[in-house]
């Protein structure tokens, strides 16, 4: 008996040294984290960016996406810059679980010296909890699909402005763009809207929702889990004098299936109307609206992505290469304005210049104070037909 | 492990009561009123808790001869669904399917079923066997930890993108409509899973109690070491049960990806919990009781999510498996196991 109290007061010794180890790891990590974040860093032949994207979990599907799409702007890039190449390390968020693993993947990208600028995180709720990480270590962080209108406000969700900039519209810009189009083009006075209860398509729903309802359109409301597959009892609800159904969702298999088990439950009158989230091959059902940037799918660039990834566009990935791309323009200006040697600030001071005339988006891209694309470009709406091409249609 | 007739009559007296005035309320008094509505989300209900009781009777088996809770389970449902989109891909896709589709139909179950199966006898031999004698905690985690062994695995496989089966388009999008072009649809694809399901409920039935393999398999559940005295080899009872239950599962899954079309590499989580909730719901251990708890788990969900909202179906669900775990531990058709003293 006294052997196993011996034993067990062994391992609890050891356990809380090693916990007060780790305490005092993490309490002098701010310290390493503010470290790697004044340094000067020899920019070398080699530069790295780190990439923050939900890379397994229920929202793996996007953020290997955008993983996908950061890759191929280094890969382009590094092509023509053999002594500046670019290196990307990735950092899984697994966006739907919990923000702590955005917050983790900040922590280690803030320590890690040679990461000089972040693309992402994917989810605006995940911006709001890496924020202080990303500041600790000065780094910059572009976001190509956090699209909360408060994020860039400067108070509402924190203050991160010089340090957040995204590459997509925010909800403010593509609601009233899907709303308008629906009362003044396709004369809806009948909606229903479907949420998957993910920040983004709340966010987007509760826009469009306010527009509509002000015009006068009946709009009911409704609200299915992303991971859901099975949509009957949602479309048994949807009235039968419904012309529309807007889905603003991340996940165009999912639209697919619903739209499939719609035509199959004898409602395939009704249209859908998709958001940027779902401008993808998957979704094929003829006749549905869609919005999204005004990206041409015949752009050289984008052509050659398809090819490369075997016919998938993942075009909701897209703003990533944008962000990957704004992110290695500006190290590269850091580094030829130090001479060889750059701090991140520097790399955040060129980020709020950076100006491209022209981005496989279909916009320019600049960016304002808050972080917010400086001339935000109208989203475009399309309409699927029935070779599952999208057709631009305003 | 089977209640009696006086239990059984009590239970169901008490389920009917709680139906009734669901029923009632739901056509009458809810502000989604009207028979029809009720009654295509029931349809809609039996199709889905067709599907879990496959789910359902896997748990049920494998806990009956093992008193395991195999939580790996759920993730051989999810390979099952993706054996079968292989297949359906091979055989050239939804559109354009490169032999007739019943042919195809059923390729894609026989190779799923046969796929899922051997996949549980691997489980079964590697994860399990090993720690029979083990305290019961650790075949738990074993399970848990083949759970995500095998959602990892799919991701590396497979990739993150979820994969449509497109199944209306393989099969129909016609069906039947009961009460006029205004009533209750039932869709073929719909009819095909509820039926199948039936129909190998049935086989499940017959080969447990109707053969040598199932009598062997009621020895070993109800006194291994006594069994294998008997002459019953219990490693092989034990494996084919994993076959079998596995293959049901496989089954299951392939029902999932026609019907719901969409499958990705963690459709096995909740799947396998709801399955689950099925098994204790219907009375862990009972082959009926499972497919009784898949039939109202799913029927359930289906209600919950037409009459109040998709944000809270599961909440109702897994409020019934709590509700059950403390009110009748033992679900609808089990009973309380006897202590040998």
């Amino acid at each position: 008996m006294l052997k196993k109290l011996g034993a067990v007061a062994v391992v609890a010794a050891a356990i809380s040294v090693a916990v007060s180890t780790t305490a005092w790891g993490s309490a002098k990590g701010p310290d390493r984290v503010s470290a790697a974040a004044a340094a000067k860093v020899t920019c070398g032949k080699v530069r790295t960016i780190g990439v923050a994207a939900p890379l397994t979990g229920p929202a793996a599907s996007i953020g290997v996406e955008q993983l996908h799409w950061a890759k191929y702007w280094a890969a382009r890039w590094n092509r023509k810059h053999k002594s500046a190449r670019i290196k990307i390390v990735s950092g899984d968020t697994q966006l739907g679980v919990d923000t702590a693993f955005a917050v983790k993947v900040a922590h280690s990208f803030a320590s890690n010296s040679k990461v000089l600028a972040v693309v992402g995180p994917a989810g605006s709720q995940e911006v709001v909890a890496s924020t202080s990480a990303y500041k600790g270590g000065s780094l910059g962080f572009i976001s190509g699909s956090a699209t909360r209108i408060s994020l860039t406000d400067g108070h509402t969700d924190g203050n991160r402005i010089g340090y957040f900039y995204r590459t997509v519209p925010n909800d403010g810009v593509q609601a009233p763009r899907v709303a308008n189009y629906m009362i003044k083009t396709l004369k809806w006075k009948r909606v229903y809207i479907i949420d998957d209860q993910e920040t983004y398509s709340q966010g987007l729903a509760d826009g469009v929702q306010a527009i509509l309802k002000k015009n006068g359109v009946t709009v009911t409301r409704d609200s299915i889990s992303q991971q859901a597959s099975d949509f009957s009892s949602v479309i048994a609800k949807i009235p039968a004098n419904t012309q529309g159904v807007y889905i603003p969702w991340q996940l165009a298999p999912q639209a697919q299936a619903f739209g499939q088990q719609l035509k199959a439950a004898g409602k395939s009158h009704v249209t859908l109307f998709g958001s940027d989230g779902l401008f993808s091959p998957d979704w094929k059902i003829a006749g549905s609206y869609d919005s999204f940037f005004p990206v041409s799918p015949s752009n050289a660039t984008v052509l050659a992505y398809v090819k490369a990834h075997n016919g998938n566009g993942e075009y909701f990935g897209s703003p990533s290469y944008v962000a990957a791309q704004v992110d290695t323009l500006a190290i590269t200006k850091a580094c030829t304005l130090g001479h060889g040697k750059t701090t991140r600030a520097a790399v955040r001071k060129q980020i709020a210049k950076m100006k491209l005339k022209s981005s496989i988006l279909g916009f320019p891209v600049s960016f304002s104070r808050g972080g917010d694309l400086h001339s935000p470009a109208t989203f475009g709406i399309y309409q699927i037909q029935k070779d599952g091409t999208f057709k631009p249609v305003g | 492990m089977i209640a009696t007739r006086q239990q059984r009559l009590g239970n169901f007296a008490g389920l009917g009561l709680v139906l009734v005035a669901w029923v009632l309320y739901a056509v009458y008094a809810s502000p989604t009123q009207g028979w029809t509505f009720f009654l295509q989300l029931t349809v809609n209900g039996i199709i889905l808790g067709s599907i879990y009781a496959l789910i359902a009777l896997g748990y049920s088996m494998v806990y009956g001869i093992l008193k395991l809770l195999n939580f790996a389970h759920g993730d051989v449902y999810m390979i099952g669904s993706f054996i079968g989109f292989g297949v359906l891909s091979v055989l050239g896709g939804a559109l354009s399917p490169a032999i007739p589709v019943v042919l195809l139909v059923l390729c894609m179950f026989a190779v799923a079923m046969i796929g899922s199966g051997v996949l549980g006898l691997v489980i079964e031999r590697f994860a399990y066997r090993p720690l029979r004698n083990a305290p019961r905690i650790a075949p738990l985690i074993s399970a848990l930890g083949v759970a995500f062994f095998l959602e990892n695995s799919a991701l590396l496989l497979f990739g993150a993108q979820y994969r449509n089966y497109d199944g209306y388009d393989l099969i129909s999008f016609n069906g039947i409509h009961i009460g006029g072009p205004t009533g209750v649809f039932v869709s073929y694809l719909g009819v095909i899973v509820i039926s199948s399901s039936v129909a190998l409920m049935v086989a499940l039935v017959a080969l447990v109690r109707w053969t040598r393999f199932g009598k062997a398999m009621r020895a070993v559940s109800f006194d291994r070491e006594a069994a294998a005295m008997m002459g019953i080899d219990p490693d092989r009872v034990i494996a084919t049960t994993f076959f079998v239950g596995s293959a049901l599962a496989g089954a299951a899954g392939v029902m999932f990806g026609l019907v719901y079309s969409q499958i990705y590499h963690l459709i096995g989580f909740i799947a396998g919990l709801k399955g689950f909730t099925a098994a204790v719901v219907g009375g862990i251990g009972s082959i009926p009781g499972a497919m009784l708890g898949g039939l109202l788990v799913g029927m359930t969900e289906s209600w919950a999510k037409g009459y109040l909202n998709g944000n809270v179906a599961d909440l109702v669900v897994f409020g019934i498996l709590i509700g059950f775990m403390l009110i009748r531990p033992t679900g609808l058709l089990g009973t309380p196991a006897l202590q040998k003293v």
